[in-house]
């Protein structure tokens, strides 16, 4: 079922993206009809206590492979992405209108999204997990910079993208490094680990879901990911894309719940988030960007209460988890119907709107008190749940913790009072638009669901708590309603009416919008990135030949590193090093090492010829010593005609070489010597593995039995391979012919040549031999 | 395993390496072959130690060298004979079409080269905007 679902999925998603263009605003509704599917899935098998499972095999041998894993804390997930989904894309209907004609990339990109998302919630395998992570940053980074005409969103897209993207580059790292040493690429195989190459690799999956969840300092991509659509906003930048980190660190909590660093780093990053994405939700004046700075908030405190990992805090995460995406999507889509209706989301400008949109306003005040905390809402639930997980640590952890916790539920009461206030309170009353059924819908349904989650805590505790047990592995304890007269009651007192206090005055004092020197720092970071990435690109793809060799000599030069250290780690014996084989050898490969040598310090093509004649007839020479004496036959026709081929190409061309500058044959004499030390470096340290003992008594029978010969390579060549050799025949009537062709225009053209020689051509102007020789020698000597 | 056909093999490639690295297509042809005849001695050099010929009545089996690797390296020799052949007539023609034997830079790569190199000191950002309005219609 998971894979078929996947199918629909892409199968819509590939439909929407060819005909999207042509159906306009139907095919959001189109896209609607997977998440749908998924959703109902995930309803029908509430109450199951079977994990559904899917294995898809991919690269066997390796292991790799797309595993899925649907428990009852992925559900939860599930119901969240394809649920507010459905919303989203209805939502979508009635904020694109007909004449937009980017509807159909648009639908086709978010179901993409959607897609990429499921698969992440459910993949159990390390791979597919790092896969559809990428995925989303990817959709996401389309989906930002929607509107492709608009400088601002072009950054911001690039902006989030080089941040969730590096991030996801930490993640492969940290997984690869984990499931190296549990020896496990699934997730649910991976257990508690401790070690040095685990820490670091739980480290870098930290780093990775904060950059995913936009914790502090990584945060500044998603205020500015605000210039999106509002669906988009809604969906990815507040219910699910952002959630992937938290998810992360929900999954793989239990598995390093023993590392230090991991716990160290999950509440510093959480903690600060809570408190500085409160505060500069309070300091912003865009509806939209005070929502998004609030959404940093509360990823922290969602990564801080997993980041303890007890399992009455891990309830808390989950049942925030399932608030937030209530509370924030409704929000984040009021705050869209309120932009499309009155024209602005600036809340000094926008008042009396209490009035005019009386619905709205109603599901607002109930979304938004829900995210404040204030009962009969689901958020009230959650935020005691946070308190009282709070209360039952010790020590420093608590009153860290705690001032987190509190300091943020303030905070986000005084933000909520300020946003609902500035939009629907006093002031001049904003002119509005028509209005459309599609665009107040979802979030009337999604604010209610708050209000309905309160009052039915039962069956929502049915689907709370097991995922919480699962990820907590222990009991965690009810929900409860209303937690009596207790001190985590009173504590949340205190929060209201400190909120409303700060709220209140926040109102008052018009606090300026900061400059934002997150965002600054990002952007250095990024415009760095890529201009550095430039010049390597400058520096490599350079154009001439020559370099691209040297770069690639160099490279086989330092390939020879490891086994340098190998080598003199002094661990093999090279007792079957011998100088020479008879003495002779040594002649003959001395003759060879000087012809070679002559061959580069001859000036003039005839002696080129000769010299390379020598080379290959000691070649020859240095075979029949070896006792091949076929190999030696061979050698000798093949360095006749090539001899002959040079001398017949090159003779009549002028004497002499061209000349070479000389820091750029320095270079190149210093990159060959080392590219040749390398062979031979390489050479001797595989010679430590020993040879088997070929078997000559068999091969001689063999030979003569089967193969009807006494040349034992005659007959593995034209026996054994003979296919082989039948190819090789090919390949050299291919190349006669090739040859041959190549000549033949040669003759031509050069009639041709010679009746335009008044005309030289523009490639020839351009690339005029003598200034890229020097080009070459300057590049080379830098 | 022999020291003397080590220096061969090491030789050869250093040779054929930096006459790869150079700008003068013949001179890239002779690397080439230099480098062919490295591949085929570090093969026979890991197949085994000398020997007589492996020819039966020749000599007797264990005195002799080992056959399969030097029935693999003459599909080598040949192969690279091909080629060998193949390079020379393509530097030929290139000789014939330009008037030298030279080999010219790749004209894109080259521009790509510059354009990086220019647009690299300058704001990224201000490009990308410039680039984004000029493709408003």
């Amino acid at each position: 079922m998971i894979a078929t679902l996947l199918l629909l999925h892409v199968v819509v998603c590939a439909t929407l993206a060819i005909a999207g263009r042509r159906w306009g605003r139907l095919s959001l509704l189109i896209a609607a009809v997977p998440p749908a599917a998924a959703t109902i899935w995930a309803v029908s098998r509430l109450g199951s206590d079977e994990p559904a499972h899917a294995h898809l095999a991919w690269v066997d041998t390796l292991d790799v492979a797309m595993t899925f894993h649907v428990d009852d804390f992925v559900e939860i997930m599930t119901l969240i992405v394809s649920g507010i989904g459905v919303g989203v894309f209805v939502y979508a209907y009635g904020y694109f209108n007909d004449k937009d004609t980017s509807v159909g990339r648009f639908a086709a990109t978010l179901l993409a999204f959607s897609t990429a998302m499921l698969g992440l919630v459910w993949s159990d395998s390390v791979w597919s997990l790092f896969v559809f992570w990428e995925l989303t940053s990817v959709t996401s980074f389309l989906l930002v910079g929607h509107k492709n005409t608009n400088p601002e969103a072009l950054l911001s897209a690039r902006r989030a993208l080089m941040v969730t993207g590096g991030g996801g580059l930490a993640l492969l790292a940290g997984l690869l490094l984990v499931s190296q040493s549990a020896g496990a690429t699934l997730l649910s195989e991976i257990g508690p680990a401790e070690g040095t190459s685990v820490t670091v690799g739980a480290v870098l999956v930290m780093v990775a879901a904060a950059t995913k969840s936009a914790q502090v300092p990584f945060h500044a991509w998603l205020p500015g990911a605000m210039v999106a659509p509002t669906p988009v906003s809604a969906y990815l930048h507040s219910a699910t894309m952002v959630k992937a980190g938290v998810v992360l660190v929900a999954v793989m909590g239990p598995a390093f719940s023993a590392i230090g660093a991991w716990k160290a780093l999950g509440l510093i990053f959480g903690i600060t988030s809570v408190i500085w994405g409160a505060v500069g939700a309070l300091r912003q004046r865009d509806a939209k960007l005070i929502l998004a700075w609030g959404t940093v908030s509360q990823l922290g405190l969602l990564i801080t209460l997993f980041s303890v990992g007890n399992p009455k805090a891990t309830l808390a995460a989950v049942t925030l988890l399932v608030s937030h995406a209530l509370f924030k999507g409704a929000l984040f889509l009021i705050v869209g119907e309120v932009d499309v209706r009155a024209g602005t989301r600036d809340i000094e400008q926008l008042g009396g709107l209490a009035r005019t949109m009386p619905g709205t306003f109603a599901a607002a005040m109930l979304a938004g008190l829900s995210m404040a905390g204030v009962p009969p809402l689901l958020g009230f639930v959650a935020k005691e749940t946070a308190i009282e997980a709070v209360l039952a640590l010790n020590g420093a952890e608590m009153w860290l913790v705690g001032a987190g916790v509190i300091g943020g539920s303030v905070l986000t009461v005084a933000y909520t009072m300020r946003l609902l206030i500035g939009m629907f309170g006093s002031g001049p009353t904003t002119p509005l638009a028509a209005q459309h059924g599609a665009l107040s819908a979802p979030s009337r349904i999604l604010a209610l669901a708050g209000v309905v989650g309160y009052f039915a805590l039962g069956p929502l505790e049915e689907l709370i708590a097991p995922a919480a047990e699962r990820l907590a592995a222990e009991s965690v304890g009810n929900l409860y309603r209303w937690p009596g007269l207790t001190l985590g009651l009173w504590i949340s007192v205190a929060v209201v009416v400190l909120g409303s206090i700060a709220g209140l005055v926040a109102c008052r004092l018009r606090l300026s919008v900061p400059a934002g020197w997150a965002a600054g720092v990002t952007d250095t970071a990024v415009d760095f990135t890529l201009v550095s990435g430039r010049w390597l690109c400058a520096r490599l793809q350079h154009g001439s030949l020559p370099v691209y060799l040297v770069t690639m000599a160099t490279t086989l030069a330092l390939a020879a590193i490891p086994f340098v250290i190998h080598i003199g780690s002094g661990s093999d014996s090279f007792d079957h090093l011998i100088w020479w084989h008879s003495p002779l050898q040594a002649v003959m490969a001395l003759a060879v090492v000087a012809s070679s040598l002559a061959l580069a310090a001859v000036a003039t093509r005839l002696g080129a010829g000769i010299a390379l004649g020598a080379a290959g007839l000691s070649v020859a020479a240095l075979f029949v010593i070896h006792g091949a004496a076929d190999l030696a036959l061979t050698q000798l026709l093949v360095e006749a005609a090539i001899v002959v081929g040079f001398v017949l190409a090159f003779g009549h061309l002028s004497r002499s070489f061209p000349p070479v500058g000389l820091r750029w044959r320095a270079v190149r004499m210093a990159v060959a010597g080392l590219g040749g030390a390398a062979v031979v470096i390489g050479l001797v340290a595989a010679s430590h593995e020993p040879v088997a003992v070929p078997p000559l008594d068999e091969m001689v029978t063999q030979a003569a039995e089967i193969g009807g010969g006494n040349n034992v390579v005659n007959v593995i060549l034209t026996d054994i391979r003979a296919l082989d050799t039948l190819g090789e025949v090919f390949v050299l009537a291919i190349v006669a012919l090739g040859v041959l062709a190549l000549a033949r225009t040669s003759r031509q053209d050069e009639k041709n040549q010679a009746e335009d020689t008044a005309q030289p051509t523009a490639l020839q102007s351009t690339t005029g031999s003598p200034a890229l020789e020097t080009a070459v020698t300057e590049s080379g000597s830098q | 395993m022999s020291a003397a056909l080590l220096l061969v093999v090491g030789g050869l490639t250093a040779v054929g390496l930096y006459f790869l690295t150079g700008r003068s297509l013949s001179r890239i042809v002779l690397g080439y072959s230099l480098l062919g005849h490295a591949a085929v001695v570090s093969l026979i050099l890991a197949g085994g130690g000398a020997g007589e010929a492996p020819i039966a009545g020749q000599a007797a089996p264990q005195d002799m060298s080992n056959p399969l690797p030097q029935a693999l390296t003459l599909t080598a020799i040949v192969i690279s004979f091909g080629l060998t052949l193949f390079l020379l007539a393509l530097a030929k023609r290139q000789r014939v079409l330009s008037g030298d034997d030279l080999v010219e830079d790749d004209i894109e790569d080259r521009r790509i080269a510059d354009h990086d190199a220019t647009s690299a000191t300058a704001s990224s950002d201000a490009e990308i905007q410039a680039s984004a309005t000029a493709d408003r219609p």
